[in-house]
């Protein structure tokens, strides 16, 4: 275990760093900075500060608006009433229910009209669904990546499987009729995803890829997320050591962000799109 | 500012705004991932590729008050969905975006989460009223038939008198019998009240057909048409349909059928709520006729090559797409498809009133997929079975050269009805 | 027959909805308040779509007459 620190160091820190590179990390960290370790006085003592509202009270802030914001959306659409007539489209396919899930998860519209950006939205929404899970999977009481792996779930392709289609949405907004139809709001809204994804990426990737590793891993982060799920309010930095942990940071700091801006986003299509489809696929009782 | 409306008249577009925000309203609002799928299957942007023309580009349009005027971001952070204010600049955008679509609703059918066009062009167009500046002559036909219902008493005899001195052409398609009515009028036994249009052409055939089937049958005294749907307004359209209801209750026939017009038949179909009597197309009565055996076709009389042109309220928005085909094959041996057709098929381009309206040039250009559509059948006839479809299919042929002829299908059925003991090729 | 004079006839025989009401509408405006217009077509339903028109529009249909295969309305312009 080679552990480089600089500056004076408290022994609780340099037990902390220890503790927290030597159980998974089996390639070893060839260099922890510890200069966060240091005595924090005025400005350094501010930016603690922010990180950890950043990752402790903000993350249980923008959940909780997440959750609340998108339950007071979908009560208020569906408490506002029905259309005044039916808006089914025909024919009516045989099992309405099913259609509409075919419509809403394998989007055969697209596949037939745009086959590419099929792929890439297949790609992407697959791998937004094992990324959640992914998250889920640091947890230390769920583990589906044994807890001492260097990897997380999908061994960094989950990262590419949502990064990928991210560059291609972002670079496909920039083309013909799509130039024009798009907002400020839509690529702003590609660009937090982009940076979010890549910032995640530089941990996966990191770890599973390269021969040094990403600085923190999978035992580290389920630190990190076992203190927010026992709410004990800790500073992850006890737990997150070396100048990397700003990347962290910042990777927090993005999901916190789409976590807000969510429910004011389109991506509430994710909520409405089984039931719009409903809507076109099921008519109401002949009259 | 020039163009900017006063408080009172933004309030008062809101509020109208507001009206409209059903449930799925609201969905179809929040969802749009402005993922361009919906771009090509507008057939003016087909036709003339401007970007305002897409579904995806006149919704947009809604979105934009939308956003201003009900979500948090226009007012903290307009520029993020480009929010529009009432002023002059958007009524203008409102009204390019709800008179150049026809309500079509092929867009829905390619969305992945089927959002409705129409839906959201029926905001567009509630403002439009709001604002005075509605299609007026789409609210002067609303508000005749409006009239035409309350002054009925006073013009029952002209119309009963102009009734009978039709009734020789229908005799001359089928003949009845001495003392019975070619035309039954305000009969208390019927079973069918047929709603026509005024036109002679949608009364003639259609009471021969009904003749030859022997059906218990009495004609309307009102128009089906309901152009109150055309310029958005719900209240006059609800009094335009109560009109028919009344008659048909009244009546107490057991079914009511729609004349050749789409919207008429979609709106009396779909949109009034249950009723004492079904609602049927014609095209479903004909069909209905042949395969119950009460009326003969002779195929021979029609040796052209005949296509179906699907108008949009009847086929993908009403379900009516098989029927017209059983019966262009009971009289036809050379029945060609439209490529695409049934739900995919391009809209004529005349809907949402544009006919009425007028807006050749509009209807012209903005149709000219339709006219390489019809040009690529090879046949030399197309038929349809909604009214203002033929009116702008016939404005395409002739503008286009497409040298076709344009038939309603009832016209071509009623003149292959086969006589009693008459020879015919089935 | 009443005794009154027509500027111009309009023929609108075999036209399909709803282009009478549209025309005469956009034709009536073309003549002088109190002329009157006489109206050629087969619609039967413009017997009561012609009065109709004019009510809501201030205008009067001051006469029909009908004989098989032909209805003339007389149509007079008041505003």
């Amino acid at each position: 275990m080679a552990a480089t620190i600089t500056g004076g160091a408290a022994k609780v820190a340099t037990d902390a760093v220890a503790a927290a590179t030597g159980t998974g990390n089996a390639a070893g960290v060839s260099a922890v900075s510890g200069a966060s370790q240091v005595a924090h006085t005025g400005l350094a003592l501010v930016m603690d500060g922010i990180e950890y509202f950043i990752t402790v009270p903000m993350v249980y802030l923008s959940v909780a608006f997440l959750l609340v914001a998108i339950a007071a959306k979908l009560v208020r659409s569906f408490r506002a009433g029905p259309p005044p007539f039916q808006l089914a489209l025909y024919p009516v396919p045989r099992h309405p229910l099913i259609a509409s899930l075919r419509d809403t998860f394998g989007m055969p519209q697209i596949l037939k009209i745009e086959p590419l950006f099929w792929f890439f939205l297949v790609m992407y929404h697959v791998g937004f669904l094992l990324l959640i899970l992914g998250h889920l999977d640091i947890l230390s009481g769920i583990n589906l990546v044994p807890p001492e792996s260097r990897h997380m779930l999908g061994a960094g392709a989950v990262g590419v499987m949502v990064t990928l289609p991210t560059f291609y949405f972002l670079g496909r907004r920039f083309r013909d009729a799509n130039r024009v139809i798009s907002t400020p709001g839509d690529y702003l809204l590609l660009l937090l995803l982009l940076f979010l994804f890549l910032f995640g990426d530089l941990m996966s990737w990191g770890n599973s890829w390269t021969a040094s590793g990403f600085v923190m891993t999978k035992a580290d982060f389920a630190r990190y997320f076992d203190g927010l799920a026992s709410f004990s309010f800790a500073d992850p930095r006890t737990v997150l050591h070396g100048a990397h942990y700003h990347f962290v940071v910042i990777h927090v700091l993005l999901a916190n962000l789409l976590f807000i801006t969510l429910p004011f986003t389109k991506v509430v299509h994710a909520f409405f799109s089984l039931p719009l489809n409903l809507v076109r696929r099921q008519p109401w009782k002949e009259s | 500012m020039e163009g900017i409306l006063s408080p009172a008249e933004s309030a008062a577009l809101k509020e109208l705004f507001e009206k409209k925000l059903n449930g799925v309203m609201r969905m179809y609002l929040d969802t749009c991932a402005r993922c361009g799928i919906c771009v090509e299957s507008c057939h003016v942007y087909a036709s003339m590729p401007e970007v305002k023309y897409t579904a995806v580009g006149r919704a947009e349009v809604v979105r934009k008050i939308f956003r201003r005027y009900f979500r948090m971001q226009g007012r903290f952070a307009p520029w993020l969905g480009e929010v529009l204010e009432f002023d002059e600049a958007t009524l203008n955008a409102v009204y390019d975006a709800a008179f150049s679509c026809t309500g079509c609703r092929r867009c829905m059918v390619h969305c992945p989460f089927g959002i409705d066009t129409q839906q959201v062009m029926a905001i567009a167009k509630a403002l439009l009223i709001g604002a005075d500046r509605e299609p007026k002559v789409l609210s002067m036909l609303a508000d005749m038939s409006i009239a035409k219902g309350e002054g009925i008493e006073e013009t029952r005899a002209d119309y009963a008198q102009a009734l009978k001195n039709l009734e020789g052409e229908v005799k001359a398609i089928w003949p009845v019998p001495e003392g019975t009515s070619a035309i039954p009028y305000e009969a208390k036994e019927a079973d069918v009240l047929y709603v026509a249009l005024a036109g002679s052409h949608s009364i003639v055939s259609a009471a021969a057909i009904m003749n030859a089937a022997g059906e218990k049958w009495t004609l309307s005294s009102f128009e089906a048409v309901n152009f109150a749907t055309f310029v958005g307004d719900s209240g006059k359209a609800k009094r335009v349909a109560q009109r028919i209801i009344d008659e048909a209750t009244r009546l107490g026939v057991k079914e009511v059928a729609v004349v050749e017009c789409g919207t008429a038949f979609r709106y009396l179909r779909h949109m009034i709520g249950p009723q004492k009597f079904r609602v049927v197309a014609f095209v479903e009565l004909i069909d209905r006729y042949i395969r119950e055996d009460r009326i003969r076709l002779d195929k021979s009389r029609l040796p052209e090559s005949v296509t179906y042109h699907d108008p949009c309220q009847i086929a993908r928005n009403s379900g009516i797409m098989e029927e017209p085909r059983r019966i262009l094959r009971a009289i036809s041996d050379r029945f060609v498809e439209l490529r695409p057709n049934r739900e995919e098929n391009w809209c004529c381009g005349g809907g949402g009133g544009l006919v009425a309206m007028g807006e050749l040039d509009f209807r012209m250009k903005s149709s000219r997929v339709k006219a390489d559509q019809l040009k690529a059948s090879g046949a030399q006839i197309v038929t349809t079975a909604c009214e203002n479809c033929h009116s702008q299919l016939s404005d395409l042929n002739e503008h286009y050269g497409l040298g076709m002829r344009v038939e309603f299908l009832s016209h071509l059925v009623a003149k292959a009805l086969v006589l009693p003991g008459e020879r015919f090729r089935r | 027959m009443a005794d009154y004079e027509t500027k111009k006839t309009l023929d609108y025989k075999g036209l399909k909805c709803p282009m009478p009401i549209v025309k005469i509408s956009q034709e009536l405006p073309k003549v002088g308040i109190g002329d009157i217009v006489e109206v050629l077509t087969t619609d039967p339903g413009s017997l009561s779509d012609f009065p109709a028109w004019a009510k809501t529009t201030g205008n009067q249909v001051v006469e029909t007459r009908q004989e098989p295969g032909l209805i003339k309305i007389y149509v007079k312009r008041l505003k």
